[in-house]
């Protein structure tokens, strides 16, 4: 069983681009006060707005719908600049990484022409509307009910962890519009929800680290028009699987940690002991080879092939490895640096907000034992 | 058909026909793979990564992941590279030739330093090598993997050659595409007992802990294959030594982690001389030691970028290729 991930070299235009948006966060450091290479931390829709009049969200999108037509490896250039220096991505991620793609995929002209401007332009934000009280892994479980009735739909039912959905302005909702018959993916569609105008109820989760990024979203007889079903009623099971594939392999996938790298190399200093040399060697090994998958894995996206193996490789190292990167920091950083008091206190700050926020790494988008199962059956084990 | 793929296909019919378990067992006890020798000259494989020849240097780490594959036991990373450093520096030698590490006056761990005509003296740190065209082998030893590991006296009559790409890192590197060919080949061994045991009435891949244990494998394997192949892009460039530091470090530390998951799957049957599979997990436990380990390519990794500074190592990390 070979497991191709190719050896893929950036263009010189990417050195352009990379440069371009270093010079971009270093002129915008009031945006980053705590640097941070979460994707879900950091909510800040200036930036976004920013960015988007940069062209750098929808950056791979036909131009008539506000896009900028680039490549994959230009959207990965940015993307990933901007999590290695910790800058706020949070409000347009989602938009610009999944809900955005799948309405160009497989939405309606009208709703391309209706959303897909505002996301480019960093104003308008999603969340995913797919995990339930009781449903989880088990994805198309889901018991959400979307019943037509005349021109609109009539939702009933609660999706959980639903990340922004009290900040963002729509949610892509996995709502079952049949009823379940023996063929558990029939019956799903996609329906898009207006967080702020269409009445559901949007109640924050206090996360383990302090955050309230996560909520409940409760729909007791929302309406909503029949034209905000994603393509085609029915299809959805089809349409949620293609969009996880998406989110799985981008620099997201092993940079949430990257900050706690930087602030260890600071602290361990110029002269390290060969423990800190070591800890910072096998760091970066990871980060190099991790980063190397992902650009290939983005020429196969360019190319038009089918990523979902190679994509869920990429998730499981990067995600175990992002949960292993603090680990290996904490037991070669100095204990106490009366030398240098900023680097340590930075160096504390970021681990603990890192560490406090690691258990989420190897859930979302996919648990670890989904991935693992996804790898299986590339492998042709089930 | 580019030259590449030419060189791999033809290698792994020869070594389909010509390497079987029955040869591996023989060369533990001491045997030279002389007929397997003989198909290699004959394919003209000895002259690999030479310009005349129509090959890149590159050429020979991509046939090294072919050796792994098959565990060949011939000293193949040190035949290649010697003749690639010996090219317009030093008389052609038409026997064999290996290389080991430089100790004083002896090389030692010289893979069938006891049959060499030629034999190379690598320091590290250093871009010069050192060359016994008499070598005398005072010491035969092994490595956990019953590779022939020898002590070689090189001699007064020893010569000097200095090398652009550093020398200990291209034996690191010859080890690291070994590893990542020898990876492969534990993922599909692991695949196929899997496969083909049954316990409890049904095939024991169809168990989610069994299927599990091998997503990790494969995934362990298919980050050693990229890594093993950053480090050959970086030949002849600056980044040459810290390329070979992520590679080494990032394929070692795949090995522990695949060999211990793939002994697991095989139960008792792996643990047999009879089944081939140590053939492999000895060769990656014996060739991630050799040459630095982990520990020592992290540190030359991390030395560069504690160097360069906090706000300087994504602009280290983010390369083009």
């Amino acid at each position: 069983m070979m497991l191709q991930f190719d050896r893929v070299e950036l263009d010189s235009e990417s050195d352009a681009l990379r440069h371009h948006v270093r010079e971009f966060i270093a002129d915008n450091k009031d945006h980053l006060p705590q640097p941070n290479s979460d994707f879900v931390t950091g909510h800040d829709a200036e930036f976004s707005r920013k960015l988007g009049a940069k062209g750098w969200i929808g950056m791979t999108w036909p131009a008539q719908y506000g896009g900028g037509e680039k490549s994959n490896f230009a959207r990965l250039v940015v993307t990933e600049e901007l999590l290695a220096a910790g800058a706020p991505v949070s409000a347009h991620w989602i938009a610009d990484r999944q809900s955005g793609p799948l309405l160009l995929r497989f939405g309606t002209e009208q709703q391309r022409q209706q959303y897909l401007p505002g996301i480019a332009s960093g104003e308008s934000y999603f969340s995913i509307g797919m995990s339930e009280p009781d449903t989880g892994s088990d994805l198309a479980s889901v018991r959400t009910t979307a019943t037509a009735e005349g021109d609109a739909y009539r939702i009933n039912g609660t999706k959980i962890w639903t990340t922004d959905a009290h900040r963002n302005h729509y949610m892509i909702c996995l709502v079952r519009t049949e009823a379940a018959t023996e063929n558990r993916h029939a019956g799903l569609s996609q329906i898009i929800v207006d967080l702020k105008n269409d009445g559901a109820q949007v109640r924050p989760i206090a996360n383990m680290a302090g955050g309230e990024d996560f909520n409940e979203v409760v729909f007791d007889n929302v309406l909503v028009p029949k034209d905000r079903v994603v393509g085609e009623p029915g299809n959805g099971w089809a349409q949620v699987t293609s969009e996880l594939a998406y989110e799985r392999s981008g620099p997201e996938r092993f940079l949430s940690a990257y900050r706690v790298f930087v602030e260890l190399v600071r602290i361990c200093g110029g002269e390290p002991t060969p423990e800190q040399s070591a800890a910072i060697g096998r760091i970066a090994s990871h980060f190099m080879t991790l980063r190397r998958m992902s650009i290939s894995v983005a020429g196969m996206l360019e190319q038009g092939k089918d990523v979902v193996v190679e994509a869920a490789l990429v998730k499981e190292l990067g995600n175990n490895f992002e949960k292993l990167l603090p680990e290996i920091a904490r037991t070669v950083a100095p204990d106490l640096s009366l030398e240098n008091p900023d680097a340590q206190r930075l160096f504390r700050q970021t681990f603990e907000e890192t560490m406090l926020l690691s258990p989420s790494f190897t859930l979302r988008g996919g648990t670890r034992e989904i991935l693992r199962g996804v790898i299986a059956r590339g492998l042709g084990l089930r | 058909m580019d030259t590449r793929q030419l060189i791999e296909d033809t290698a792994s019919k020869i070594f389909t026909d010509h390497c079987d378990k029955a040869l591996l067992d023989r060369c533990e006890q001491g045997d030279f793979a002389e007929d397997l020798w003989q198909q290699i000259i004959a394919n003209g494989f000895h002259q690999l990564g030479d310009a005349a020849s129509g090959t890149t240097p590159a050429d020979i780490f991509a046939f090294l992941k072919v050796c792994g594959r098959f565990a060949v036991p011939l000293p193949m990373a040190e035949l290649l590279l010697g003749h690639s450093w010996a090219v317009a520096q030093l008389a052609p030698c038409e026997g064999l030739v290996s290389i080991g590490r430089q100790h004083g006056k002896q090389a030692i761990q010289v893979p069938w330093g006891r049959r060499a005509q030629r034999v190379f003296g690598v320091a590290e740190n250093s871009q010069v090598v050192c060359v016994a065209d008499a070598p005398v082998c005072v010491q035969e030893g092994s490595n956990m993997a019953a590779e022939a590991r020898d002590t070689i006296e090189l001699g007064p009559d020893t010569q000097q050659i200095t090398l652009s790409d550093d020398p200990f890192a291209q034996m690191a590197l010859a080890r690291t595409n070994l590893m990542a060919g020898t990876l492969q080949s534990t993922l599909d061994l692991g695949l196929q007992f899997a496969a083909e045991r049954e316990q409890f009435g049904r095939s024991i891949s169809k168990f989610q802990a069994i299927q599990h244990s091998l997503a990790v494998v494969a995934a362990e394997v298919a980050a050693a294959q990229r890594a093993a192949d950053a480090g050959v892009d970086a030949l002849g460039t600056d980044r040459f030594i810290a390329e070979v530091a992520a590679s080494k470090a990032r394929v070692g530390e795949a090995v522990g982690i695949v060999a211990e998951q793939v002994h697991q799957v095989h139960g008792a049957m792996g643990f047999t001389h009879e089944h081939r599979l140590h053939h492999f997990t000895r060769r990656l436990w014996a060739w991630r030691d050799e040459w630095g380990n982990e520990t020592h390519w992290q540190r030359v990794l991390g030395a560069r970028i504690a160097g360069l500074g906090a706000d300087q190592a994504w602009g280290f990390i983010a390369t083009r290729g």
